[in-house]
């Protein structure tokens, strides 16, 4: 029985065995999108069988329009979100901005453009202005925007009443610059017969560059940093206050492409409008897999959340519902919708 | 056997020769009325362990504010190799090489250990993040300080406690800190798990670095530590190298001697089983050897402690 | 100042000249539209020399509907003529327009205006304005039971009845599916007027409904523009507002639908469009008369105790705005009072 000693071979990098073989499902299904997703699926197969004239590819574009004039907002209140913060101003922003913009430019009869970089101007202030008071004195942003929605809507009725004598802005068709304002921002295009707006396209767009920033930059490992725990944060460095007020920015520059689209869409614009839109925003972004708390979420999340929101608004139509029942339906989707993100993030967290 | 004296601080030595990293002159702070802390001195140079003990309120989570750059002192000096400074934000400190790692740890919970690794410092290649880089640097670090994270993209709040202690130690001391100050950082921790925290502290100590160590535990602080500095209500109770103190002595020191006698004396007076555990206890201060004076005139433990220790003072 | 950056903030100065100098626009906007107008654009005349009394208007507007401007101005023209100060306040919930119905009885007003678009929660509140001695006008809304109210006039239209008027025109028109767009849910009078409309229609053809949100313009277009795209019998299509009207023209071409459009009430922008032959015509319940008659006919009753319309409604309306009258009222519809 010789004892034969074998030179010791290294021992192969050994797997480590706490690690589960990570299956891409459950990869996939990790992410906070995944619940999204899933409502999305669900609801598009719902109204696609109950309702036919949902199944064509006109009544989906105008189904795209509205998720992105919804969307395009609830991209900068997701990122906000994920920051930790709320802007419950967004909806009449949007006004604000349109208003501003043909006000300005009538009054004094410039060039359409004159009065799209005023209100671009005035947008962005008012971003500042809400991040600035959020950072500057602590009180939470739900209460802070809460105060800013108000002044706003009143400003907007006030102030378009004063200049104008009406409640509603005037006709600037005629103004030089419109015809090429309303190409930029609200003209449309066909695609194999179909007529797409552009706000769907640079809906997308934005949301592809709101993920890039959010995912792959330095800037955006800070926005989940600030969100997630801002003592932390600033322990580590990271200018907290700064990006605040550009979260807050960013959403009043969202407002101003936002307004621009309506303005140049309708031509006038009834200085009551937007109320309400900032739920819908938040919704799409929580529908979405944002946290309410902060530091976590995704922009495409609170895109595909305002689809399942157009898919829901216009599927109800399509369908031919009792009109009536529109708004519990609506709730009813959106919270199913909810539950279902919550249930499949639950599952993927078990099963890592 | 020395005795415990209070002495000054010998003249600075370290590693490398020149001043200590960090140092504090009759340091103090004052919030309005209220003095947080009065007449500290203290220093770490290069490759040493200070440690800063203290039970609750003693003013430890005040000191570590001014050394890490959140408050400026009321009074006294705060040096850095050897030059006055005056922080106005904790990023300055940082870029002085001064690193705090916090009790709660600054870490955000959501955020995967890569990212939180790289918080503050990110890795850029051109605008964007160099994600693939900066995920191996982060499990090679970790690696380095002995651990073996199972997956760097989990979120660093499912790690347990002594593992984000390590990534966030790890972490300062892969940011070329040159001073790391650990703010308790074994106060949660099961007794294996602060076997752990303490080899990385020897191992940042060997890796050149100064540490500020502040805890409530003289078992952990002991084997580490080169030098003592004791609070106790923001004044500093002694301020020891480790020639010059005992384990048992800066355990006895530390358990506030007078208190001790004082909870001794209750308990018996009570009678029934608390009796016996005040008395358990009364001998216990007794073999801690610890002197104090009552009205009246002093008692005195074993001979040990038989010298008097003028000028030391009293809680 | 470093050199530099004078030198930049000249350049940039320099830059904006030329944008400045492009900024104004040679047509349309404020200028254009004063010229239009040649000068006179409000109705106000002379000033009677009786005392001055205030009265108040309190209806159910919701804030920035443009309907309400055309009724103020009425208003603000009979007051103006007859020295009479106007307080005009509006909230479109009942229990909140009670309030302020009882907040003009509190400052002692000399004259109340109102619009009853729920009587349980509005009569009682009138009813102690009459009692404490002040007249009380009604107009707009609420023409089924004013009289029992204390109301001592009403102007207005009575919503089935011009429902009932478009309704049988659009019959003429040979309009067999009719598409009523409400723009807000729970208000009695759009809900008369589309039921109006399907008893004027009777069996010359069908109404159906649909609902789209009023305060948001992106929503209405692709509500309307689905409902047209999921049915493509209807073959006409009604509105209840002219900004709805207005978002309407959008959403029949983007359903690609041939169905011609009429509408309720007008504004400026929308007799622009009748002129233009994109709405066919409008049913014009003259708001103007009825904010200038409720004003006018207070005083008349507080200088000369003169009642107008013998207990019985009288009716502003329904007018209806064609191709054919559209040119006479397009100038005074640029002012805002049509």
């Amino acid at each position: 029985m010789a004892q034969t000693t074998e030179a010791p071979v290294a021992p192969p990098p050994r797997a480590d065995e706490r690690v589960g073989q990570k299956s891409t499902l459950a990869r996939l299904f990790a992410r906070p999108e995944a619940g999204a997703i899933a409502g999305a699926i669900v609801i598009y197969l719902f109204f696609f069988i109950i309702a036919p004239p949902f199944r064509n590819a006109s009544s989906f574009s105008t189904t795209l329009y509205v998720t992105s004039t919804y969307g395009l907002m609830a991209t900068p209140v997701a990122l906000l979100m994920i920051g930790g913060e709320f802007d419950l101003s967004a909806g009449v922003a949007v006004t604000s901005s349109a208003l501003c913009a043909s006000l300005f430019s009538y009054e004094f009869t410039t060039n359409a453009w004159v009065g799209v970089v005023v209100a671009l101007a005035l947008s962005l202030l008012i971003g500042f202005i809400n991040g600035w008071v959020v950072v500057k004195t602590g009180i939470p942003s739900f209460l802070v925007t809460l105060g800013m929605f108000f002044m706003l809507q009143g400003l907007n009725l006030a102030l378009t009443q004063t200049i104008t004598n009406q409640v509603a802005s005037p006709d600037i068709s005629t103004l030089q610059g419109f015809g090429s304002a309303q190409k930029v921002f609200a003209s449309s295009f066909t695609i194999g017969g179909v007529n797409v707006r552009i706000t769907v396209v640079y809906w997308i767009v934005w949301v592809i560059i709101a993920t890039w920033i959010l995912l792959r930059t330095r800037v955006g490992n800070w926005i989940f940093a600030v969100g997630g725990s801002a003592p932390s944060a600033r322990a580590v460095g990271v200018p907290v206050a700064k990006m605040k007020i550009g979260l807050f920015m960013a959403v009043g520059f969202m407002a101003w492409f936002t307004g621009m689209h309506t303005l140049f869409q309708f031509n006038t614009i009834q200085s009551g409008q937007g109320v309400g839109n900032e739920f819908v925003y938040i919704i799409a972004a929580v529908v979405g897999g944002c946290l309410l708390t902060g530091g976590y979420g995704s922009a495409v999340g609170a895109a595909i959340g305002a689809l399942i929101f157009g898919m829901v608004n216009q599927g109800i139509v399509y369908a031919g519902w009792n009109p009536y029942w529109f708004t519990f339906f609506v709730g009813a989707l959106l919270l199913g919708a909810i539950l279902l993100n919550t249930y499949i993030r639950r599952r993927a967290e078990a099963s890592v | 056997m020395s005795t415990p004296q209070e002495t000054p601080a010998p003249p600075a030595r370290n590693g490398k020769g020149g001043p200590p990293l960090v140092r504090l002159v009759d340091a103090g702070k004052r919030y309005g009325a209220v003095i947080a802390l009065q007449d500290i001195n203290m220093e770490v140079s290069a490759g040493e362990v200070t440690c800063v003990l203290g039970d609750n309120g003693a003013g430890k989570s005040t000191l570590i504010k001014i050394i890490a750059g959140l408050h400026q002192p009321s009074s006294g000096t705060y040096e850095v190799e050897g030059t006055p400074v005056s922080f106005s934000s904790p990023r300055e400190a940082l870029e002085r090489g001064i690193a705090t790692v916090y009790q709660d740890l600054a870490v955000v919970p959501l955020m995967p250990v890569w990212r939180n690794f790289f918080l503050g410092n990110e890795v850029n290649k051109g605008p964007r993040m160099d994600i693939p880089a900066m995920k191996k640097m982060c499990k090679d670090e970790l690696l380095a300080m002995g651990i073996d994270l199972r997956d760097v993209d989990q979120p660093i709040g499912t790690l347990s406690g002594g593992e984000r202690q390590c990534v966030a130690i790890s972490r300062a001391v892969h940011f070329g800190a040159k001073v790391l100050i650990l703010d308790e950082p074994t106060a949660a921790l099961g007794v294996k798990q602060s076997g752990v925290v303490l080899k990385y502290i020897i191992q940042a100590r060997e890796r050149g670095l100064g540490v500020i160590f502040i805890t409530h535990n003289p078992h952990h602080a002991y084997p580490v530590g080169d030098r003592f500095l004791l609070l106790n209500r923001g004044k500093s109770i002694g301020y020891y190298e480790k020639n010059q103190v005992t384990r048992d002595e800066l355990t006895g020191l530390m358990a506030g001697g007078a208190e001790l006698e004082q909870l001794s004396h209750e308990l018996e007076s009570a009678g029934g089983a608390a009796a016996e555990v005040g008395r358990s206890l009364e001998q216990d201060v007794t073999e801690l050897g610890i002197v104090h004076e009552t009205e009246g005139g002093t008692s005195t433990g074993a001979a040990t402690a038989a010298t008097q220790q003028e000028g030391s003072s009293r809680p | 100042m470093p050199r530099s950056r004078r030198r930049a903030i000249g350049i940039a100065l320099f830059m904006i000249l030329p944008l400045v100098l492009a900024a104004c626009s040679a047509t349309g906007g404020k200028k254009a539209a004063q010229a239009a107008q040649g000068g006179g654009t409000s109705v106000a005349a002379g000033h009677a020399n009786t005392q001055r009394y205030t009265i108040a208007m309190i209806t159910h507007a919701a804030p920035g509907d443009t309907f309400w401007d055309i009724i103020r101005h009425g208003a603000l023209a009979a007051a103006a003529k007859d020295n009479i100060t106007l307080k005009y306040s509006s909230d479109p919930d009942p229990t909140k327009q009670a309030a302020l119905i009882q907040d003009a009885i509190n400052s002692k007003v000399n004259g109340i205006a109102v619009t009853d678009p729920n009587p349980a929660a509005i009569c009682p509140t009138i009813q102690k304005a009459v009692q404490a001695g002040i007249p009380v006008v009604m107009f707009n809304a609420g023409v089924n039971n004013w009289q029992q109210c204390g109301g001592m006039s009403y102007f207005g239209q009575d919503e089935s009845i011009a429902g009932l008027a478009a309704g049988k025109r659009l019959a003429q028109a040979g309009a067999k599916h009719v598409l009523c767009v409400l723009q807000a849910t729970g208000q009695v009078q759009l809900e008369a007027r589309c039921a109006g409309v399907a008893k004027g229609l009777g069996s010359e053809g069908t109404m159906t409904k649909v609902y789209v949100n009023g305060t948001d313009n992106s929503a209405m277009l692709s509500s309307m523009t689905a409902k047209l795209t999921q049915d493509k019998s209807i073959d006409a299509v009604i509105t209840l507002g002219a900004p709805v009207a207005l978002v309407a023209i959008q959403a029949i071409s983007s359903a690609n639908s041939t169905a011609k459009l009429y509408t309720f009430d007008t504004n400026a922008a929308l007799i622009a469009k009748i002129k233009s032959g994109a709405v066919q015509w409008a049913v014009d319940q003259q708001p103007y008369l009825q904010g200038y008659l409720s004003v006018d006919s207070l005083w008349l009753y507080l200088t000369n105790g003169n009642i107008i319309g013998g207990g019985v409604t009288v009716l502003t309306g329904p007018a209806f705005i064609d191709a054919s009258n559209v040119a006479k009222v397009s100038q005074y519809a640029l002012a805002g009072n049509r």
